[in-house]
């Protein structure tokens, strides 16, 4: 997948206690990047899209990604769309899933303050070692080294999607082209996985996704969104640090 | 008006009408009919508000057997007021949400209680059907702050090493 993970433990607990949990965190982070990544020709998702599988025959995860890709296509009208740039491609939920798994075996294992960036894309638990709800900072859309948001977070998830980092990645389903109007699309909100679905749903959507994230609070999903030419819009209920 | 029915209603009970739990892209459905309220039991005879709030007196939708509005009108017996005793339907009104019906009852000539059905199934429903949520326009800050982690679009390997993210995992070493 090509991108870094932080992980951040702030429980008190034993050395080589916190050890173990890191390592089995990039353990099953590993099991998921052979499974799903489209780079590596003999994992999962390749043999699945040569045919080599049927969907009966695929594991229980890769069951679930799909299913799961199924219905936020539904929920995001068809912006969030495995087949969008042409052979079928989980990872832009794959990538969020598996921080939210993750984050669940950590806390699981005993680790109820924790804090794993995948690349962008936050899950956090409880409270940072000083005792402090998680402060995350969203990265200005054009400014690499400020912020536009600073969010106060213990339990939840925060993910974006943007178009200044890998280019014009997103596309936008209903034409096939590169999505354009928004710049940068931050999603908090239970889940991480559903998080990121909306986040790159949005993108997709262009300025008109400004209407569908507000619809989204009352299902405890907020949203930040930039536009290309510089508006900077946000939820009521955004957990903004004071 | 079915504006001023949702209005009507939510003052005379109080807590918000809304039972639906999310608004959605997709065209609410509703899924089961609204169940008739039994009012046999309810009201007082002696207390001719039902309000909860005290605001309003009655629903906006009249039963077809009433006469009158006059419902605050005190001591009066049966027939005095022109309203006939018994319980009675208003119209079910029609909105995108569903079916929202008022029923009344009448003792003494006093309407003693008021309910309304509405829908409980179904993707969504508001006592504000007009209104729109909206993300609020702000001005796009550049700070620097405190903070534990960055989230911005995916990063590659290579922009990483320049990212706040790096520095900060580097600082908590």
């Amino acid at each position: 997948m090509g991108t870094v993970v932080s992980i951040d433990l702030a429980d008190q607990l034993p050395d080589d206690k916190l050890t173990k949990l890191v390592e089995d965190t990039c353990a099953w982070l590993h099991e998921v990047d052979a499974r799903f990544s489209t780079f590596k020709d003999d994992s999962e998702v390749c043999r699945f899209r040569r045919g080599e599988l049927t969907l009966a025959e695929c594991s229980p995860d890769m069951r679930h990604v799909l299913d799961a890709c199924a219905d936020l296509w539904r929920h995001t009208d068809g912006y969030f769309d495995a087949n969008a740039a042409g052979p079928l491609d989980p990872s832009g939920y794959v990538k969020g899933w598996s921080v939210e798994v993750a984050s669940a075996r950590l806390a699981a294992a005993g680790s109820l303050n924790h804090c794993v960036n995948a690349g962008g894309d936050i899950r956090m638990r409880g409270t940072n070692a000083e005792g402090s709800p998680w402060r995350v900072g969203i990265r200005h859309p054009w400014q690499a080294d400020k912020l536009s948001w600073v969010l106060a977070v213990t339990d939840g998830a925060v993910a974006t999607s943007g178009s200044y980092e890998r280019g014009e990645h997103v596309i936008n389903p209903r034409t096939g082209k590169p999505a354009s109007g928004l710049r940068s699309v931050t999603v908090v909100g239970p889940d991480l996985a559903i998080a990121d679905a909306y986040a790159t749903a949005a993108l997709a959507m262009g300025e008109s996704g400004i209407t569908w994230l507000a619809k989204l609070g009352p299902q405890g999903y907020e949203s930040a969104a930039v536009t290309d030419d510089g508006r900077a819009f946000s939820s009521a209920g955004l957990p903004a640090a004071v | 008006m079915r504006r001023s029915t949702a209005a009507a209603v939510g003052t005379l009970f109080g807590a918000a009408l809304i039972v639906g739990v999310r608004l959605s892209v997709s065209t609410p459905v509703v899924t089961a009919a609204p169940t008739d309220v039994d009012l046999a039991g309810s009201g007082t005879s002696a207390d001719p508000t039902p309000s909860k709030s005290g605001s309003k007196k009655e629903p906006t939708k009249k039963p077809s057997a009433a006469a009158t509005d006059d419902a605050d009108d005190a001591g009066e017996a049966g027939g005095g007021t022109g309203l006939t005793d018994g319980t009675f339907k208003g119209k079910g009104v029609v909105n995108p949400y569903g079916t929202v019906q008022v029923s009344i009852k009448i003792a003494d000539g006093k309407i003693t209680a008021a309910e309304a059905t509405y829908p409980t199934t179904g993707n969504s429903a508001t006592i504000n059907p007009g209104a729109v949520l909206k993300l609020k326009a702000e001005t796009l800050e550049a700070q620097s702050a405190d903070i534990d982690a960055v989230s911005g679009a995916t990063f590659t390997s290579k922009s990483y090493k320049e990212s706040l993210q790096a520095a900060l995992d580097a600082a908590g070493a």
